[in-house]
């Protein structure tokens, strides 16, 4: 009996040790990831804190976007000693109420900024007052040396360096850092034990197409268009047209990235990419590689347009001259509607449709910039009855100035679409080439030939008799189209009398392209025209870019060069 | 009466004095670690003063030892009266610390008297209950209970010590059931403790203290307020499941000198271990325990007479008794009860007590073989 009931008794003690394991492996065990995450979440504060992001510079290695060090002023509520007379002073040296600075202090815990990124002289002076609970942290502030320049192309970063728009978004996880983060040790009631701050990381280095110089070359000539045209807004592109590499890029209105924040929407937008317009005559590029590609026409097929007017749906679409019988590259040449359309309708709805997809209209053209739109082309199953009578001419459709620019390029280029980037190379901080953005291979979307023919065609609109005289330069032959187009008034949803979009896109040199660049001027007041508008800001860019760039001045037959001494 | 000839030297109990002392030491370990200061202060003296409870209460146990536990019988009624008396003047003179007037001061040390009650108790009551013969009656119960239990479980309610008043009470109880009852008495008992239960139940939740009262509470749902009734509970189990298996390393626990534990080195020193030692150290230590509870149980099955029996039994389930109480509530599975781990806890009272009633386990073991004098 006695026996009996010790081995009760010890097999209980046993099984309840046993209890006691099993409880110990659930919590040890089971539930050691969240209880251990809670342990170390009440003694260990962390506060993100982004330093050094990586610095851009343009093509030639200028610095774009660097930091400044500045320093922050933070406050441990706990420890604080600010009497009214400590308060009052440091409101004067802050230049701030003493309530909007009380509004920062909470009651307890052990951190709050109390102000970000103060300048160096506030800093000295709020060190020098000595208060205790008050201390500061260096931080980096992203600071844009050349202000408004390629603003578009940069972005720009919020207090936290937070990336907000531009290369610095799209970019955002190679230029910032990881490591910018600051620790607080605290015990059970709050005491800050220990504190470090880990601010060795920096962030890659960002390396741009961008050349400061053109970019400057392009912001100067679209500033004086802008005001000798009265106009709401422009957009100009510079692009290299066999490797899609953006040299500049520029919108107006513009802002300044160091005051990013406080910049409005239409300042902000990156109309370059993030608009459509309707782009009225350059469009003729579709119908005009369609029909040769088709081999409808060839450039010195006839074309008799000289009832100046042609019916398509009830509408009527008239020329600007009456010209009389012209040829495919004299309709091109002096942009006639009467003679596009007439090709148009050759054409078709299906292949305007098939040669608008093909040179890149309707679709995002891939660039490295937040915000790209697609634009649109209605397919043909959805066109109306008047619709073969508005997009030959480059209306009922909507594309991007990039857009354009890249369907010209591919006239320059032989037949290539390109891909449109801004960041050539990606640093890391000891200078390794992290990663080269260049493409390897090209698409080929028209034939060699027909590029050849249409590039002819597009030289003879900049010659006497085209539309885009004005865009010539002097010593390089240029090849480009004219393009003036209605803006629908969102008021009356119908073509507005009064705003116009004018643009020129083209290349240069026209036989050895360099530069391809598109202009394009929103709602110009007293001109509409793209060849009087658009046409000599193109020529006034490529002029001072061709310099810029020591390209030989010598490859016009037409227009010599001035200092001939030969 | 000290013979110390070869047959006491190879009968004594090394295992059980091993095991305490190794579970004492470990102690001090862990009280180093749980009080160690954060910043570039003094490290707080609780190790050391530890230490030297631990070899004050090395020389009593040996002192215990020394003399035949029969003697303990003899003198039983004696050490009673004076720990009576002793509580009685906690209640009256008694220091107030922690919320409770446990604390006698005696010069430079201060002591609770409830402590070294605890084994006087066991010992009055192993005396009592051996002097009877067969089966214990209804009134013998009453009898004992009125006159042993009674008293000291007031006065230990009135300090308030809940957690020493308990194990008094279960002591008892423990002790009667081991003794023996006639199977109507026990009846009798089961039907009066069911009906009593929700009045009982009633009185007690009235009787107690609102911290009291939160602690179930928070044992119940310790989501309740998580910062505040529900803040010890939480706290330990954050602490013990963040050893994981091999836990964080000696000195690199954070919830104790972090101050998120609360009484870290005292109630809750088995939760600093198990941060720092992880579950299988947590293993290990509780295998020491149950060792030294199983050699207890065998010592008590082979004392040589039944007070002897009747004592070591006391004393084994008091350890008992605390352990599970103490790692229960650390790990959650019991309400908050401020009762110390045994050996481990900081505290030299407990300490020196438990080695003294270690040192009476050993006495019984080593003398089995004795006869009577």
């Amino acid at each position: 009996m006695n026996k009996k009931r010790a081995i009760i008794l010890n097999t209980t003690i046993i099984f309840s040790f046993f209890l006691v394991s099993l409880r110990l492996t659930d919590l040890m065990i089971f539930n050691h990831t969240r209880l251990s995450e809670r342990a170390k979440l009440q003694h260990v504060k962390v506060e993100d804190i982004q330093v050094r992001r990586g610095i851009i510079f343009d093509r030639r290695g200028r610095e774009l976007a660097l930091n400044l060090e500045l320093e922050s002023l933070y406050c441990d509520p706990e420890n604080l000693n600010l009497d009214n007379d400590s308060m009052r002073r440091l409101a004067s040296v802050m230049a701030k109420e003493p309530r909007v600075i009380l509004s920062k202090i909470p009651a307890a815990g052990r951190f709050a900024w109390v102000e970000r990124k103060l300048e160096p002289d506030t800093a000295e002076k709020v060190k020098r007052l000595n208060i205790k609970g008050l201390e500061f942290l260096t931080e980096a502030k992203r600071f844009y040396p050349k202000g408004e320049l390629a603003s578009h192309i940069l972005g720009f970063v919020g207090v936290d360096n937070q990336a907000l728009e531009g290369v610095e978004l799209k970019y955002d996880r190679y230029i910032k850092t990881t490591g910018g983060k600051v620790f607080f040790e605290r015990d059970a009631s709050g005491k800050t034990l220990s504190s470090g701050v880990d601010i060795e990381a920096k962030g890659n280095n960002i390396v741009l197409t961008i050349d400061e110089g053109l970019q400057s070359i392009v912001e100067r000539e679209i500033d004086k268009a802008i005001i000798k045209w009265r106009a709401a807004a422009a957009s100009a592109i510079m692009m290299d047209p066999f490797t899609g590499e953006i040299l500049a890029l520029a919108n107006r209105p513009a802002y300044d990235p160091n005051k990013g924040g406080s910049a409005g929407g239409s300042e902000k937008r990156n109309r370059a990419i993030t608009d459509c317009y309707e782009p009225g005559s350059t469009f003729k590029i579709i119908i005009g590689v369609a029909s040769l590609e088709e081999k409808i026409a060839k450039p010195d097929t006839l074309f008799d347009v000289s009832k100046g007017s042609i019916q398509v749906g009830g509408k009527t679409i008239r020329d600007v001259h009456k010209y009389g019988v012209l040829t495919f590259k004299e309709v091109i040449q002096k942009s006639s509607n009467v003679g596009s359309i007439t090709i148009g309708m050759r054409l078709g709805k299906d292949r305007i449709y098939k040669y608008a997809k093909l040179l890149g209209v309707g679709k995002k053209t891939g660039i490295d910039l937040p915000g790209e739109v697609s634009g649109w082309i209605h397919p043909p199953e959805r066109w109306s009855g008047t619709s073969l009578g508005a997009i030959p001419i480059g209306q009922e459709v909507a594309v991007t100035p990039l857009q354009m620019l890249r369907a010209y390029s591919a006239i320059a280029n032989g037949g290539f679409l390109v891909r449109p980037h801004v960041v050539s190379e990606i640093i890391s901080p000891n200078g390794q080439v992290l990663a080269s953005l260049k493409d390897k291979e090209m698409k080929r979307i028209i034939s060699a030939r027909t590029a050849e023919t249409f590039k002819d065609i597009l030289k003879s609109v900049v010659e006497e008799g085209g539309t885009g005289k004005r865009a010539s330069v002097d010593g390089n032959e240029v090849a480009g189209k004219t393009g003036t187009a209605q803006i629908i008034d969102p008021r009356t949803k119908r073509y507005s009398k009064e705003k116009f979009v004018s643009s020129f896109v083209g290349f240069v040199p026209a036989d050895n392209p360099r530069l391809a660049i598109i202009v394009v001027i929103y709602e110009p007041k007293g001109q509409i025209y793209g060849g009087v508008v658009a046409a000599p800001v193109f020529r006034d860019i490529a002029d001072q870019s061709l310099s810029y760039l020591d390209i030989p001045r010598e490859d016009n037959p037409h227009h010599a060069p001035l200092l001939v001494s030969r | 009466m000290l013979r110390i000839d070869r047959r006491f030297i190879k009968n004594f109990d090394w295992v059980t004095l091993s095991i305490a002392i190794i579970i004492a030491l470990i102690g001090i370990m862990t009280i180093y670690s749980a009080t160690r200061p954060l910043e570039t202060e003094e490290h707080p003296g609780f190790y050391i003063k530890q230490a030297s409870w631990l070899i004050l209460g090395i020389i009593a146990l040996f002192a215990i030892v020394s003399f035949d536990y029969v003697w303990l019988s003899r003198l039983s009624l004696h050490l009673y009266i004076t720990g009576i008396v002793l509580l009685i003047t906690v209640f009256i003179l008694g220091k107030t610390g922690m919320g409770a007037q446990r604390w006698l001061s005696l010069g430079p040390v201060s002591f609770q008297p409830s402590e070294f009650f605890k084994l006087i108790y066991i010992i009055m009551l192993s005396q009592q209950l051996s002097a009877i013969n067969g089966p214990i009656s209804t009134s013998i119960i009453f009898r004992i209970f009125f006159l042993i239990v009674f008293l000291p479980f007031i006065l230990l309610i009135k300090q308030p010590d809940l957690g020493t008043s308990l194990v008094i009470l279960t002591i008892f109880i423990f002790l009667i059931l081991t003794k023996g009852l006639h199977k109507k008495v026990a009846l009798l008992f089961v039907i009066i403790s069911l009906i009593s239960l929700p009045f009982l139940g009633n009185i007690l939740w009235g009787g107690l203290k609102d911290y009291q009262k939160s602690r179930i509470v928070a044992f119940i749902d310790p989501e309740v307020d998580p910062a505040g009734i529900g803040y010890h509970l939480n706290q330990s189990k954050i602490t013990v499941g963040s050893g994981k298996f091999f836990g964080k390393g000696y000195m690199h626990g954070t919830q104790g000198p972090f101050r998120f534990l609360p009484e870290k080195h005292t109630d809750f020193i088995f939760a600093v271990f198990a941060e720092e030692w992880g579950f299988l150290g947590s293993l290990l230590l509780l295998f020491l325990y149950l060792v030294l509870i199983l050699r207890g149980l065998d010592t008590a099955r082979k004392a040589k007479d039944d007070f002897g029996k009747l004592l070591a039994l006391g004393i084994t389930f008091m350890f008992l008794i605390y352990l599970f109480i103490n790692v229960g509530m650390t790990l959650g599975l019991m309400p908050v009860v401020g009762i110390p781990l045994p050996f481990m806890s900081y505290g030299g009272t407990a300490l020196l007590s438990n080695l003294l009633s270690i040192g009476v386990l050993i006495n019984i073991r080593t003398r089995r073989f004795e006869l009577f004098h």
